[in-house]
């Protein structure tokens, strides 16, 4: 396999930097983003100002505000976030098919291997991507270029909050030596704490173990890390696909909540949502999960499923609400949760013999795809199911 | 947890609408039987006492009414065993134990079988008429058992809905939200009778029948006058016996020739304890403490008869009691005078890892004529916001964060719950996110409801009939017997209750002299009196008592600095005057004593008030002065005593106050120094104690300071082994430091699990590693006893223990005397090879494990290293905290240099110890804070404007850097605190 060439372009605290195009005097100011109206907001961003002071993402607001008092505090616009992440794809999808992006968080990479007759060096690209994203959309991201998306993201972290940084092929694991172990991604914490145990504090320490005799401490892992901490990392560039294996919604609560009732209003939309797509697609879901995170930050995964899948949102909401049974135990709050709709199986187009389907379910079915159309043609919530 | 409205609420409701009694029937239990009791003549309604049956073999709930005192004996052996897991409640059961009981079901099944076998049977319509009802209506009617129409309430108004939801969450451990109350059955609530007459006046007679069965129910409440404990008397009668035993144990204590003081005291006490039948019981308790003596290998056991009882010459010439009535001149009607109705209990102590054993014993041979005495645990502030808190789904780290900052939270009066957790300096400056307000705000009202019944430390009722009899039995969770009422309830029936406590210094006491002995020095108790010796006293005089029983706290060891005496009878004072409402007359006290002039404030007062300078100090002194002054009785003198420590006194005391003035001036006092006296009695307020109490205790504390004098070494090794002293480990460690003991390491080769003292050595125990299981202690030292350890792979090997104790081993230093220059950290990763190569076997290899070379892997720095050990122990061996810290403190003072600068502002850093806070009269919260250095401990004072300021940031075992005022009081030295920072 020929050496890659993978670039990390990160626009660092994405929000406050899409809120900082909007309002000037925001700059040079610590800045938190949370949902202000939320009882028990939570941080969904902060600059680097407010980041010194010791706000970190989730942190409670309240105690935020203890940590930076003089931060100015927004209201997190998802759908701008959006539209500025699409912006910001929109500049790289030019250079590459192969970009694979985070949620609204401003991370993006990009596999640029074999590129240079068309638009010259790697590097070249990510300086003139740094400055067509600054020029046409004002925002300045940090790059990196290296041999893996592990190294790159490496360097992006040397390099912010502005910068650069170009690791050569081949001088991975001299790059990688000198820096701390939190730098290091992919680590577990139960394993970050078992490195501390063995005072090894750098990479170079790590990676000056064998396999055999990091197989002592970290048995099945061992591989990884010791791949990981000579900078060796094969994994691809993912682009985003239509057409993935399972369909996911999520929700985040403003504030954390405890009803029951209001945890299944929610999920009637966005088992709404599940339910259009997959009738746009033509599949049937077979199984759905839930997980639920809990405001301690602990969280739950449990599922429900059927044979032979199912597009129908009432009967999706049966298996939803079944899953959540089995997942909401604890005496907890929650905070956000994710509905999962997997092991898509193509709709059968052909007509059974003796028809499976009783009156009321052929009555939904029509009802359902009534409202797909309108909400093709109203947007997603022109209509929605009712609760009683 | 279904009890939203307390009896009294449901009784006073009840009256409002008009009723004219009422029956209380709580769901297998009478533990609320004599609040309702108690209400039902306040507000005059006629009591109906039952219980409700709730059990598997029942297919309905089964009410059951009590007709006279047969039947209330027959429900508590029902109830004693429907709560007996290992019996099934069947009707043959039942219809043992039907006479006087009526019994009420909306079961047909129940209802047919009942009427078959002749019990007195009704059928419970329930609170409005249904289908079912109606059914078993028509059957009734056909069979001609009555149907009764119920209010089946369980709340007593609507506006309990809330809370009674609340405590249904908290019940079953769900979270409580009124947006899913659709989901749940609303709780039934009493309305006027004329409700139920229009429900039911499809069927006519049923809201009479009710009043017809309610009539028929004549039993007010249990009445079987004092019931002692029986004692078997082999032929001769209990006084007889009580008299022979007394005059033996008075020849052991005085010798033979008993001298006239002596002799007149025992034939006084024999008599009075005869007339008031009270022989049998000082026979049952010395059995007990006989056979705790013989119990134990060296046969005799060390307790601490306590309380009143140690006014009585009986009680200790039976060796119940430890202290001499008549050379401490003790006050023997505090304890026993022929006008006290209420029973009197004899309190004793053990040491705590005894008391069980004793408790097991005493109940295996009364069987089922002894059970325990329950406590009522009742919802305070803080119980009530944490569990609200947890209903609300809060998560727990959350409440642990806010709960910690509640401790200093009690609710005056006037004052709301949600004013009182508002004004909470700990809480300044934090803001409290939604929903902690509605928490709050529910939480108010769950305050004094019961949340669970326990068990009570050590309270005994043993009984002549068996005790399911007088009151229903259930078994604790840990498996003892225990009644359903709490101390009041079983006082209330007449119950003498047997008080067998433990107590931690006794087992120190104990394990010191023991550690003594085995290292080689002779120690005779027999003749041991440590209230003589002056070098323990000049120890009590200095304050250098931590870690001794009763008088280790600041408060005391400042007082006994201040006082700078020493002697047993002022140590018997002091640990009497300290109490929470007693400031001033502290401060009076050291003041008199030091020779500043006073008078008594009344020439009648001269004789009750000379020893303790004209202030009121022991408990009796209350009604000593109430017979002196207001010519009290002596029974009614000591009911003001006993009022002054109930929680409902507020109306009773009104009542004695009118008295006393009335008194007074009949007797021509002076209505200043009647106020006066009344104040002086007012500081009993809370918790007090009986001279004889104080003497017992002062005993204790004597023996303990002796042993603390003579051998710190053996003495600070039993204080740290037993645990659970006044202060933290990393205190007691600080102050073996201070007593120039060297601190050593565990060590896998030489520690035991406790602590060892010896010499000037002090060796920290495994029990002290955090993280490690008492298993793996065991194995230590049993694999060690077999073969000592040659090697750190022969321990792993060995012992083989899990890897979190492993860390905790080598992060204390365990293992660094066979480490064989390996540094901890590379002992860290020969012990992950061991384990790796072993899996989960824990057998040993056949031939001897050969290890690959380890890498080269580097110990930590020295801080890092000391972190790991403070992580583990708590404490530092070598050094302290405060050396390690980062910042250099420029003009720091140290604890020890701080008497020379008295009046002048300093800054000392320290290390936050302990604190207490009080209450100023004007009701703002301070604190007393302990502070100490690498060369001692420093005591300081919050005020009021500086406590609010930084009582969010004071957090135990954290480094402060304080600036105040240095003060000096009779040579105790003390820091008025006026800014404080975190280091």
């Amino acid at each position: 396999m020929r050496d890659r060439s993978i670039i990390h372009l990160n626009v660092t605290d994405f929000a406050v930097a899409v809120e900082r195009l909007q309002d000037n005097s925001l700059r040079e100011k610590a800045v938190i983003v949370a949902p202000l109206q939320a009882a028990r907001a939570l941080v969904y961003d902060m600059s680097e100002e407010a980041y010194g002071d010791g706000v970190r993402k989730g942190m409670r607001l309240d105690i935020a505000m203890r940590r930076c008092r003089k931060a100015c505090v927004l209201m997190p616009e998802i759908s701008r976030y959006r539209q500025a992440m699409q912006a910001v794809l929109g500049q790289v999808c030019a250079y590459t098919p192969l970009v694979e992006r985070g949620e609204e968080d401003g991370h993006l990479f990009l596999d640029v291997t074999g590129t240079h007759r068309l638009f010259g060096p790697p590097q070249d690209i990510a300086w003139r991507l740094r400055k067509q994203v600054l020029a046409n959309l004002g925002l300045d991201p940090v790059w990196s270029l290296a041999s893996s998306k592990l190294v790159s993201k490496v360097a992006s972290r040397m390099a912010r909050p502005l910068g650069e940084c170009i690791v050569g092929h081949g001088e991975e694991a001299e790059f990688l030596a000198p820096l701390s172990l939190s730098l290091l991604p992919g680590i577990k914490p139960a394993e970050r704490r078992l490195m501390q145990d063995f005072n090894l504090r750098s990479i170079g320490e790590l990676a000056a173990l064998s396999r055999v005799q990091l197989r002592v401490p970290f048995q099945k892992r061992a591989d990884f890390l010791h791949d990981i901490s000579r900078g060796r990392d094969r994994s691809l560039v993912l682009p985003e696909r239509n057409g993935t294996s399972r369909i996911v919604c999520e929700y985040h609560f403003d504030t954390d909540i405890c009803e029951r009732r209001v945890l299944t209003d929610t999920l009637t939309p966005l088992i709404h949502d599940i339910g259009r797509e997959l009738r746009r697609r033509g599949h049937v879901g077979q199984r759905i999960g839930i997980r639920l995170f809990y405001s301690d930050g602990r969280s739950v995964v449990r599922q429900a499923s059927c044979r032979g899948g199912s597009d129908n949102d009432f009967r999706l909401r049966e298996l939803a609400l079944a899953a959540l049974n089995r997942a909401w135990q604890r005496r907890t709050r929650i905070r956000s949760c994710i509905l999962i709709c997997d092991r898509l199986l193509p709709r059968s187009r052909q007509q059974t013999l003796f028809s499976m389907q009783s009156k009321k379910e052929e009555q939904q079915g029509r009802m359902l795809a009534a409202m797909d159309t309108i909400c093709h043609r109203f947007g997603r919530n022109a209509v929605r199911l009712g609760t009683s | 947890m279904c009890g939203a409205s307390s009896p009294d609420a449901l009784c006073k409701r009840a009256k409002e609408l008009g009723y004219s009694g009422l029956a209380l029937t709580d769901r297998n239990t009478l533990s609320g039987m004599w609040d309702f009791l108690h209400s039902c003549k306040r507000h005059r309604l006629k009591p109906v006492i039952g219980a409700e049956l709730v059990h598997a073999d029942l297919d309905a709930p089964l009410v059951c009414l009590v007709k006279d005192a047969g039947g209330y004996a027959n429900l508590c052996n029902v109830i004693t065993v429907l709560k007996d897991s290992r019996k099934t409640l069947n009707l043959e059961y039942l219809q043992e134990f039907q006479n006087g009981l009526i019994f009420l079901s909306s079961s047909p099944v129940f209802l047919e079988a009942g009427r078959k076998n002749g019990l007195d049977i009704a059928a419970d319509l329930g609170c409005r008429p249904t289908a079912k009802s109606r059914l078993l209506y028509r059957w009734a009617k056909a069979s001609g058992v009555p149907a009764v129409a119920g209010t089946a309430a369980v709340i007593a108004g609507e506006n309990s809905r809330q809370l009674f939801a609340l405590l249904q969450a908290i019940g079953k451990k769900t979270v409580f939200s009124m947006a899913d109350r659709k989901n749940r059955e609303d709780p039934v609530f009493l309305e006027h009778p004329s409700v139920y007459e229009k429900r039911f006046s499809v069927w006519p007679g049923v809201t009479a029948a009710a009043d017809t069965l309610a009539g028929r129910c004549t039993f007010s409440g249990p009445d079987s006058g004092i019931v002692m404990p029986p004692w078997n008397n082999r032929g001769n009668t209990a006084s007889a016996v009580l008299r022979t035993v007394a005059y033996e144990g008075a020849c052991r204590r005085y010798g033979t020739d008993l001298s006239e003081v002596v002799v007149e005291r025992l034939e006084y006490e024999l008599q009075v304890i005869h007339d008031m039948g009270f022989s049998s019981y000082f026979l049952v308790v010395r059995d007990i403490v006989q056979r705790a003596h013989a119990s134990t290998s060296c046969g005799s056991s060390r307790i601490c008869g306590r309380g009143s009882g140690a006014a009585s010459l009986v009680a200790y010439c039976l060796q119940i009691t430890n202290v001499c009535p008549v050379k401490h001149n003790l006050y023997f009607e505090r304890f026993l005078n022929p006008g006290r109705t209420d029973p009197p209990d004899i309190d004793i102590d053990f040491a705590w890892d005894m008391r069980d054993g004793v408790l097991d014993q005493v109940l295996h041979e009364h069987g089922k004529h002894a059970a325990m005495v329950s406590t009522l645990i009742r919802f305070g502030p803080r119980m009530a916001i944490r569990e609200t808190a947890r209903a609300f789904g809060l998560a727990s780290g959350e409440i642990a964060r806010v709960s910690r900052r509640l401790s200093g939270l009690h609710l005056r009066k006037g004052k709301t719950l949600a004013t009182a957790v508002r004004d909470l300096p700990s809480l300044q400056g934090r803001e409290l996110p939604s929903p902690w307000a509605d928490v709050i705000d529910l939480a108010s009202q769950l305050i004094g409801i019961p949340r669970c019944l326990s068990v009570h430390p050590g309270g005994v009722v043993i009984t002549p009939d068996p005790v399911c009899s007088y009151v229903p039995v259930e078994r604790a969770v840990k498996g003892v017997p225990v009644i359903q009422w709490d101390k009041d309830g079983a006082e209330e029936a007449g119950l003498v209750k047997i008080d067998l406590l433990g107590n931690r210094s006794l087992g120190v006491i104990r394990d010191a002299i023991e550690s003594v002995r085995i290292n080689g020095t002779a120690f005779d108790e027999e003749y041991w009196n440590p209230e003589e010796d002056p070098k323990t006293r000049r120890t009590v005089a200095q304050g250098k008592t931590m870690g001794c029983f009763y008088i280790e706290s600041p408060a005391m060891r400042l007082l006994q600095q201040k006082a700078g005496t020493g002697d047993f009878e002022q140590l018997v004072l002091q640990s009497s005057i300290i109490r929470p409402a007693a400031n001033e007359f502290v401060r009076e006290y050291v003041r008199r004593l030091h020779g500043g002039k006073w008078q008594h404030l009344h020439p009648k007062l001269a004789e009750v008030l000379d020893e303790t300078f004209g202030l009121m100090v022991y408990q009796e002194d209350v009604s000593r002065v109430a017979v002196a002054l207001a010519g009290f009785s002596h029974v009614r003198a000591d009911g003001l005593r006993k009022v002054m420590s109930k929680k409902d006194k507020v109306l009773r005391l009104e009542h004695y106050r009118d008295a006393f003035a009335a008194g007074c001036a009949a007797n021509g006092v002076e209505k200043e120094t009647e106020e006066k006296l009344w104040q002086m009695m007012m500081s009993f307020d809370g918790y007090s104690f009986c001279k004889p109490h104080s003497a017992s205790y002062a005993r204790v504390s004597f023996q303990a300071a002796y042993l603390k004098t003579h051998y710190p070494a053996e003495f600070m090794a039993a204080v740290l082994s037993n645990q659970g002293g006044y202060y933290s480990t990393f205190a007691y460690v600080s102050e073996a430091k201070r007593l120039g003991l060297v601190i050593q390491h565990p060590c896998v080769q030489s520690s035991t699990i406790r602590w060892q003292g010896k010499g000037m050595c002090l060796r920290v125990g495994l029990m002290a590693v955090r993280g490690l299981s008492r298993e793996l202690m065991k194995r230590i030292v049993q694999s060690r006893g077999e073969k000592p350890f040659t090697c750190s792979l022969d321990f792993w090997q060995r012992v083989f223990p899990a890897r979190d104790e492993a860390k905790a081993l080598i992060d204390s230093g365990a293992l660094d005397t066979i480490a064989k220059r390996a540094n901890r950290t590379v002992l860290f990763w020969e012990f992950s090879q061991v384990r790796h190569l072993a899996g989960a076997r824990r057998s040993s290899p056949l031939f001897p494990v050969q290890l690959p070379v380890p890498p080269a892997l580097r110990d930590p720095a020295k801080k890092e290293l000391f972190r790991r050990e403070y992580r583990v122990l708590g404490f530092l061996c070598e050094s302290h905290p405060l050396l390690l810290c980062n910042k250099r403190i420029k003009g720091r003072i140290r604890a020890v240099d701080c008497a020379g600068y008295e009046g002048r502002s300093v800054s000392f850093a320290g290390w936050l110890l302990s604190g207490k806070l009080v209450s100023t009269k004007s009701g703002e919260v301070m604190e007393f804070l302990t502070f100490e250095d690498e060369s001692g401990v420093l005591e300081t004072t919050f005020f009021p404007r500086v406590y609010r300021r930084y009582a969010s940031l004071l957090m135990p075992e954290v480094l402060y850097l304080l600036q105040g005022t240095v003060e000096v009081e009779y040579g105790a030295v003390t820091l008025t605190v006026k800014t404080v920072r975190r280091l």
